[in-house]
């Protein structure tokens, strides 16, 4: 009895709604409570089947996925057509994010590994709302440059660092580390 | 193979029953296409003139929005004016529209006799100058194509009033509702398109209808403007119906190549016959052709209001025009070419979509 009733008049809890999930990400950190019911409508929400293809290198991007659950496999092709894995994502993980504002072709490809659900935000929704609700634009696109910066930033530390040590080689070349 | 009467028998009646169950499932099919046909027949007129209320007044109504009213009480606010604009100007408009239609319909037929003269005058010069045209009398077949116009216009427009009533029941509805839900319908259409392809539908129907709302609102405004101008321009001389001739002029105008000389015969028929062929009949001509088509409608309105993107080959405006006459009428000939050009807007946009990314193929035919 006790079990029936609960099932019916329970409330769906933050984990489970939309919403709630929304606000664990990061990139929507700057939006207000009430923004996300926005959001909640400006996103679109897409059931994946495992081994299905997200996009390919090379397709028009127009905008960044996150993960609800399941996993997605970013993945270049070599040469040989062979696939080398980059990255195995899970939920709350995104994907996509530098198509959102200009549009490019993919730089490189996306699978699901296992049924998936998968978050959508668009260009074209992007830009619907920075005529409408500017300002809900604004926090967004605020949140995806911090997260868009932390990535370039992390990304010049590594690249300063691979230079470091392509100089270090070149000076001293010593097949010490494997080259 | 031994094939005996009952075989044939049998293979007869086969036959029979096949073709008679053939012919119920058509005929019973047609008898649903021809009640859906029916039951959506005095729709079309509506549901477009309601997609074209919302396409004008989605700028007004965002514009609210962006001021933090919620979209529905936006769209109600935009409409209460409209209504009130409506019933202020109908006070002072109705009485003039009744006054303008009782001398109309009495001085119409002085018009298209006087029409009908002038043609008959031209035919006999000509056949004076080329004897062969003598069988062929224009003069006649003039006359009675426009006795049967001016009978349909004369029959016509008081019917057309019963319908404009409910034209303005049906359209406010249907736009408030395309206002509203308008995109969650293009949404929940997109939403159906596969995983693969469903970010490519998403952009394209966002492309496409974002072109289609800028060449609707253009093509209104442009007709507008050049109504008001011609009705402004009438309002120097001593023409009757100016009002009248502008608002023709206005809505023929959204056909290109064509409509203008429509739009612009009645108005010099009046002028030649009311007035004479003197300097305001010139001022009239020059007022149609030169100001209004050529100036404001060339160098200023096309090209600010309109993409040269849209622009069909003149075959196709005549294609248009003459299938939109087939299917709808008169009405048929004024939306045919906007509907063709929009057309034209979804496929230069697919187009544009295709070169700017070079589309791939689908994914699981790519490996080795």
């Amino acid at each position: 009895m006790d079990l029936m009733w609960s099932n019916i008049f329970r409330l769906k809890s933050d984990e489970e709604s939309l919403t709630g999930f929304l606000e664990r990400i990061a990139v929507f950190n700057e939006l207000e409570k009430r923004d996300f019911k926005y959001l909640e409508n400006m996103v679109h929400t897409r059931t994946y089947h495992a081994n299905e293809t997200i996009f390919e290198k090379g397709d028009p991007g127009s905008g960044m996925y996150i993960i609800r659950s399941g996993k997605v496999l970013i993945f270049n092709r070599d040469i040989h057509d062979q696939e080398q894995e980059m990255a195995l994502l899970s939920s709350g993980d995104l994907f996509g994010e530098t198509t959102l504002a200009s549009p490019a072709p993919r730089t490189f490809s996306a699978r699901t590994t296992e049924a998936t659900e998968l978050i959508g935000l668009f260009r074209s929704d992007m830009l619907t709302t920075t005529s409408k609700h500017p300002a809900i634009a604004c926090r967004i696109l605020l949140g995806l440059t911090k997260f868009i910066s932390e990535q370039a930033q992390r990304a010049t530390i590594e690249v300063s660092a691979l230079q470091q040590r392509l100089l270090e080689m070149e000076h001293n070349p010593q097949p010490t580390t494997g080259g | 193979m031994n094939l005996n009467k009952a075989h044939f028998l049998l293979f007869y009646l086969t036959m029979t029953a096949a073709i008679a169950s053939g012919l119920a499932i058509f005929s019973s099919a047609s008898n649903i296409t021809i009640l859906l046909q029916d039951a959506a027949s005095g729709l079309f007129v509506p549901l477009l003139l309601a997609l074209v209320t919302s396409f004008l007044l989605d700028p007004i109504v965002s514009s609210l929005e962006k001021r933090r009213i919620p979209r529905s009480r936006a769209i109600l606010t935009v409409f209460f004016c409209v209504t009130a604009l409506f019933f202020a100007s109908a006070s002072w408009f109705i009485p003039y529209v009744q006054h303008m239609w009782g001398s109309l319909s009495s001085d119409f037929p002085r018009y298209t006799e006087q029409f009908v003269n002038y043609v008959r005058e031209a035919q006999s010069s000509w056949q004076a100058r080329l004897p062969f045209l003598k069988n062929y009398d224009l003069s006649a077949s003039t006359q009675s194509s426009v006795k049967q116009i001016l009978s349909y216009v004369l029959v016509q427009t008081p019917k057309s009033a019963f319908k404009l009533g409910s034209l303005l029941v049906l359209v406010p509805i249907f736009s408030f509702f395309f206002l509203r839900d308008g995109n969650n319908f293009m949404r929940g259409l997109v939403a159906l398109a596969p995983n693969r392809y469903f970010e490519m539908a998403h952009d394209l129907s966002f492309l496409i209808s974002r072109q289609m709302a800028t060449f609707v609102r253009g093509r209104i405004i442009e007709a507008v403007i050049v109504g008001a101008v011609i009705t402004v321009g009438l309002h120097f001389t001593d023409i009757r119906y100016a009002p009248l001739l502008g608002l023709f002029a206005g809505i023929t105008n959204l056909i290109p190549y064509v409509g203008p000389i429509i739009g612009m015969l009645p108005g010099i028929i009046i002028a030649a016959v009311d007035l004479g062929i003197g300097g305001q009949f010139w001022w009239i001509v020059i007022l149609y052709i030169l100001i209004a088509q050529v100036f404001l409608d060339n160098f200023i309105l096309i090209p600010v209001l309109i993409s040269r993107v849209a622009d069909l080959h003149p075959l196709f405006v005549i294609l248009a025009i003459v299938m939109g006459g087939k299917i709808y009428g008169v009405l048929g000939m004024i939306i045919g070419v906007p509907i063709a050009s929009a057309v034209k807007i979804a496929l230069i946009e697919i187009r544009h979509y295709r070169r700017a990314f070079s589309l791939p193929e689908t994914g699981t035919d790519r490996h080795a």
